[in-house]
C-alpha cells in the first residue's frame, strides 16, 4: 500500500466536496454559525479543528485493537477533550484576544459531532494512516465552509474582509448600509442554507 | 469483549496520562497567560479613560508603556481619603471592603479623569469592567466591560460600543449634589424628561443584565461616593 493509493486520495478528498461534513453530512453548524461573523475567528477555528480532528483521528486509530469496546467512545471523548484543552491553553498563552473572541466555542469542538463521529465511524475501523487523512479532509472541509459563510458575512455584514475595510467611506456616505441580519445567526443560516442549495444543484445529489 | 479489569486499568492509565500531560501543559503555559490578563485589565482601564488605538492594535509592550505614563494608581478608603504609599495591587484580602483601587489618569501633569473597578452579578454571570469619570468628579468619561458571560446578542452587548458610548457625558448626581448613578432604562431615554441626563437606552432582551448593572455601579459608586464628593468640593473652591 503506498501512501497515496487510490483509497487514501478517496479518503482526503471526499469530505472536501462531494460528502462535505457541514453542507452534505449536516453536522458542526453550531459552530459555523457562531464563529463565522469575521473570517480571522473563523480561521483560528478551523485549525484549532484541523489539529483536534487529525490528532483525536491518529490516535483512536492507533488504540483501536487496544480500546475496550464497552469504554470506546469515552476514550474517544478523552483524548478529543484533551487536544481541545490543550489548544484553549495554548490560544490564552499566544492568542489572547482570538481566545477571547472565540471563548466558548472553543471548548465546543468536544461536542461538535464531526469530531467524534470520525473516531468512531472511521478511525475505530481503519489504520492511522487513512484516520489522520481523514481527519485532515473532514476538518479541512469543515474550515473551507467556515471561512466562505465568514467572507460573505463579514463583507455583507461590516464591509471588511480580514478586518481590512472593503466598502469606502463615500460608499456610506452616498447611503450604502452593511446588512445587520448577516452579521447576526440567522444570516448565517440562511448562507449556509444557500451553500447546501447551491452545492447539491451543482453536484446533482438527491435525498434518497 | 474484554474483561472488567483489562477496561478499568486501561481507562485508569490513559486518564492519569492525560491528566499529567494537560496538568504540566497549564502549569508552564500560567506565567504567559498572566501576563496577558495583566495587560488585558491595563488595556481596558484606558480605554474607560478614553485612550484609543488609532491605526493599529496596541502590543503588550506599548500598552505597558502608555499605562505606566500616564496612569497613577492610588488606593482611596471609605472616608475618601487617599492612603498613601499603597497600590491596588496590595490591598490586604481583609480590607477589601474597605479600601478601593483608583486609576487617575494624568495628562501634562493635571488630572484629566479617574476610573474605577466595577462589577456584580448580571444574569447568567459576574460581570467585570471599569467606569471612569472626567476630573469634574460628576460626568461620566467612559465604562468599559472585559469579562462576563452573558449571552452574545442579548446580554453581552453591554461589552459593544453602541451601548457604552451612550454613557459618556451623562451625570452620576442629582441638582443637589446626591448620588444617582447611572440607570440604563427600558426603551429609548427621553431627552425632554428631566431624567434624561443620568438615564442610558437599555438593551432589548437583556433586561436582567441591565437591572443588576444598574444595582452594581450604584454599589461601586457609592464606595467611592465621599472621595468624589471631596473632588466636587475642590473644584468648587
Amino acid at each position: 500500500m503506498s501512501l497515496f493509493d487510490s483509497k487514501s486520495r478517496q479518503v482526503l478528498k471526499d469530505p472536501l466536496m462531494q460528502d462535505n461534513p457541514i453542507t452534505l453530512q449536516v453536522l458542526g453548524i453550531c459552530s459555523a454559525l457562531a464563529v463565522t461573523v469575521k473570517m480571522d475567528t473563523a480561521i483560528v477555528m478551523s485549525i484549532a479543528v484541523i489539529f483536534v480532528l487529525t490528532m483525536s483521528n491518529t490516535v483512536v486509530s492507533i488504540f483501536r485493537n487496544m480500546i475496550p469496546s464497552r469504554v470506546r467512545i469515552i476514550f474517544a471523548l478523552l483524548v478529543i477533550s484533551s487536544l481541545v484543552t490543550l489548544t484553549d491553553q495554548y490560544l490564552k498563552a499566544y492568542m489572547y484576544d482570538m481566545s477571547k473572541q472565540l471563548n466558548v466555542f472553543l471548548a465546543l469542538i468536544i461536542t461538535n459531532c464531526i469530531v467524534l463521529g470520525r473516531a468512531e465511524a472511521f478511525a475505530m475501523k481503519e489504520g492511522p494512516w487513512r484516520s489522520f487523512l481523514d481527519g485532515l479532509g473532514n476538518a479541512l472541509g469543515y474550515g473551507i465552509i467556515l471561512v466562505a459563510v465568514s467572507a460573505f458575512r463579514e463583507f455583507f455584514g461590516s464591509g471588511s474582509l480580514m478586518g481590512y475595510q472593503i466598502i469606502s467611506e463615500e460608499m456610506y456616505a452616498s447611503g450604502y448600509q452593511d446588512n445587520g441580519l448577516i452579521a447576526f445567526p440567522p444570516g448565517a443560516f440562511i448562507i449556509l442554507g444557500l451553500i447546501i442549495w447551491v452545492q447539491r444543484t451543482i453536484g446533482k445529489i438527491e435525498e434518497e | 469483549m474484554q474483561s472488567n479489569a483489562y477496561t478499568l486499568i486501561f481507562t485508569s492509565i490513559t486518564t492519569i496520562i492525560l491528566g499529567f500531560l494537560l496538568s504540566f501543559v497549564s502549569i508552564s503555559l500560567k506565567d504567559t497567560q498572566q501576563i496577558n490578563e495583566d495587560i488585558d485589565i491595563m488595556k481596558n482601564i484606558l480605554y474607560s479613560l478614553e485612550f484609543s488605538e488609532k491605526d493599529k492594535p496596541w502590543t503588550g509592550e506599548e500598552v505597558k508603556i502608555l499605562f505606566d505614563s500616564s496612569i497613577i494608581q492610588k488606593v482611596v478608603n471609605v472616608d475618601g481619603e487617599v492612603i498613601a504609599d499603597l497600590v491596588p495591587s496590595e490591598i490586604p484580602i481583609d480590607k477589601m471592603e474597605t479600601q478601593f483601587p483608583l486609576y487617575i489618569k494624568v495628562v501634562n501633569n493635571s488630572i484629566d479623569g479617574y476610573a474605577i473597578p466595577i462589577s456584580g452579578k448580571g444574569l447568567w454571570s459576574t460581570l467585570y469592567g471599569y467606569f471612569a469619570l472626567e476630573n469634574d468628579g460628576s460626568t461620566v468619561k467612559g465604562i468599559r466591560f472585559y469579562k462576563h458571560k452573558e449571552t452574545p446578542g442579548l446580554g453581552g452587548e453591554v461589552e459593544k460600543d453602541w451601548f457604552t458610548n451612550n454613557y459618556v457625558g451623562k451625570k452620576i448626581i442629582d441638582k443637589n449634589g446626591g448620588l444617582v448613578s447611572i440607570q440604563s432604562i427600558k426603551g429609548q431615554v427621553d431627552s425632554l424628561s428631566p431624567d434624561a441626563y443620568h438615564q442610558v437606552d437599555g438593551i432589548s432582551g437583556a433586561t436582567m443584565t441591565t437591572k443588576g448593572l444598574n444595582e452594581f455601579l450604584m454599589n461601586d459608586l457609592k464606595k467611592y461616593d465621599s472621595f468624589f464628593q471631596k473632588v466636587r468640593m475642590e473644584l468648587k473652591g
